[in-house]
């Protein structure tokens, strides 16, 4: 097992490729849930391991059934990709909402309608695909490790995601006491910081080991 | 489980007819996007050695190595192989033509998610047209003490490029 | 409400990114360019207007229970002939979108209208809705990209509109420049909306 390949994706998908400062993916939540650390870092945990899970599942379901190199059937579905992928992150979340409803509802009603949104979010799926994209090659075989290679980068894409979000949420909480003019309040400035903290990211590209 | 049949019974009939119109379409477009994909491999090599009328692949027992370009009396014209490697974000490749004295033709970058207006310019004709002429053995970076001019603000993308040309005609060299 | 008021609301009263802030995952991505732009837009109108017609045709059938995962399968359906469509036709704008081509299924604005308003409506008003909430959206990608493309390119759509001695300002074609953008702008048009308040 080759750890610096793991490592490098780690750091990639953490700080190098930030999912959403530097992909785009995961904005509606960054955006809309970032106003407070408590609620950031629930909203972060839930999707660290929604974004995990939906690796393992989706690369599954992708190997196993829809990739003709390594399918039991022996056909080339790729193109249900997309709809196979939305439908089973759907399922996913519906389960861990139903989880965390039993296991931590204060939780539940702080995430509110944020939670099942995480099916809509953009980073979830956007891992799926990605994964795929990264550790399948163009004829279908995969690389070496490629199901532990997904789970990583699911878990790191997820990993950055809450990190940012956390970022933005201190920010923010800091932000009320701060002299924002009028118009910007809300959402310009929030994407205004977002820029900024892009800035910041920017330094980590070109990072070689 | 009234109340569970019919919700099911109508996921699954949608799921059905989506499936097929899907399966449908992708056997009328897959033949086009496959023939989409040759014709941009086979234009690549035309831009880089304009005077081949047609390519042969050399291969080993997996993998394409190289073309031999000849013209249309069958007079080899030279040879062209492939080359990536990772740049500042993204895998940068690049077709190389060489002559029959195995200096470089001309290259073009074919494939590269590079910053856009620094590395990406590495796509532009007066970045590749510096590459003509040149010994593929012996080519670096200006950093590196050679004569290849980096690309503003772009090293480490001009590093890719030049370096992944040099080690796979090195690799290839013995046997063309 | 009128007809051509269910049309006209999506590009400027409820605009989908600049007013509701829906979709702005691909609205920041893809915006590097014009071209980009109008293709991301042409596409997610496409699937806007397939899907919102045709959940509004289904829309008896569907039981309650079930209807989210319903309207993600049409909707999934809709991106995925699109995305065929994209690779099979214009190969060049397909690799420029990459992967936000199929995320275009998790766009909040389609399964946003499917939810509220494609359900609930007949099937031209339904039409009217979606076209212009796909107007609005690309409209809102194409202004965003031509700012960023300008600034950070000096051309549109490959036309040269700055001249050439411009230094151009490479953070606006890059990440942070996408996040400027549009906090700039939401912010001016938050200046417009005041005014207009103050005003009445």
């Amino acid at each position: 097992m080759d750890f610096s390949t793991l490592f490098l994706i780690i750091i990639g998908s953490i700080f190098i490729n930030n999912f959403v400062i530097h992909r785009f993916l995961g904005l509606c939540p960054y955006i809309g849930v970032s106003k407070n650390m408590d609620s950031a870092f629930g909203m972060g945990m839930a999707v660290i391991f929604v974004m995990t899970m939906a690796s393992t599942i989706t690369w599954l379901i992708y190997t196993f059934f829809l990739n003709k190199a390594t399918s039991i059937f022996g056909l080339d579905l790729t193109f249900l990709r997309t709809i196979a992928f939305i439908l089973s992150i759907a399922v996913l979340v519906q389960f861990v909402e139903m989880v965390i409803k039993k296991a931590a509802p204060e939780l539940y009603k702080a995430l509110g309608i944020y939670l099942p949104l995480i099916t809509t979010n953009c980073a979830v799926l956007g891992v799926s695909i990605l994964n795929i994209n990264s550790f399948f090659k163009i004829d279908g075989t995969p690389v070496s490790a490629s199901f532990i290679k997904s789970i990583i980068q699911g878990a790191s894409a997820g990993v950055g995601f809450t990190l940012v979000l956390v970022l933005m949420a201190g920010i923010r909480e800091r932000l009320e006491y701060s002299k924002v003019p009028k118009s910007m309040k809300g959402m310009p400035i929030s994407f205004i910081i977002a820029g900024c903290m892009a800035l910041a990211f920017l330094g980590f590209s070109g990072m070689k080991f | 489980m009234k109340d569970f049949i019919r919700p099911a019974l109508v996921l699954l009939v949608i799921c059905l007819i989506s499936g097929a119109i899907l399966a449908f379409i992708y056997q009328q477009t897959a033949p086009l996007i496959a023939e989409n994909k040759l014709k941009a491999e086979e234009a690549a090599r035309i831009l880089v050695m304009p005077d081949a009328e047609f390519f042969k692949p050399v291969s080993d027992s997996s993998e394409v190595l190289y073309y031999e370009g000849y013209n249309a009396d069958s007079t080899l014209v030279g040879y062209i192989f492939s080359c990536v490697q990772y740049g500042y974000s993204s895998d940068v490749k690049t077709i190389v033509g060489l002559t029959p004295e195995l200096m470089i033709n001309a290259i073009t970058v074919v494939s590269q998610a590079e910053t856009p207006g620094l590395g990406a310019n590495c796509t532009r004709e007066d970045f590749t047209a510096q590459f003509t002429g040149k010994n593929p053995d012996n080519i670096y970076v200006d950093k590196d003490g050679g004569d290849i001019q980096s690309l503003t603000g772009a090293t480490i993308t001009t590093r890719a490029v030049t370096n992944a040309i040099r080690e796979t005609f090195q690799k290839l060299r013995d046997r063309l | 409400m009128k007809a051509i008021q269910e049309f006209t609301k999506g590009i400027i009263k409820e605009n989908p990114v600049f007013v509701m802030a829906l979709g702005l995952c691909p609205t920041l991505a893809v915006s590097t360019s014009v071209q980009n732009a109008i293709g991301m837009g042409a596409a997610a109108t496409f699937v806007l207007l397939c899907s919102n017609i045709f959940i509004s045709l289904i829309k008896n059938f569907i039981p309650s229970k079930v209807r989210i995962p319903c309207f993600i399968l049409v909707i999934a359906s809709f991106v995925t002939i699109v995305d065929m469509a994209m690779e099979a036709y214009v190969p060049p704008l397909h690799k420029s979108l990459g992967i936000f081509i199929p995320l275009i299924v998790v766009n909040c604005i389609i399964l946003g209208r499917a939810e509220a308003f494609a359900s609930k409506n007949g099937v031209f008003r339904s039409m009217l809705d979606g076209l212009g909430m796909g107007l609005g959206f690309m409209l809102a990608i194409i202004i965003i990209a031509s700012i960023r493309e300008i600034l950070g390119v000096g051309t549109i759509l490959d036309i040269r509109i700055l001249p050439a001695s411009y230094k151009p300002m490479i953070v606006a074609i890059l990440p942070p420049g996408a996040f400027i953008t549009i906090g700039l702008l939401m912010g001016l048009l938050n200046i417009f909306q005041n005014k207009k308040k103050s005003k009445a």
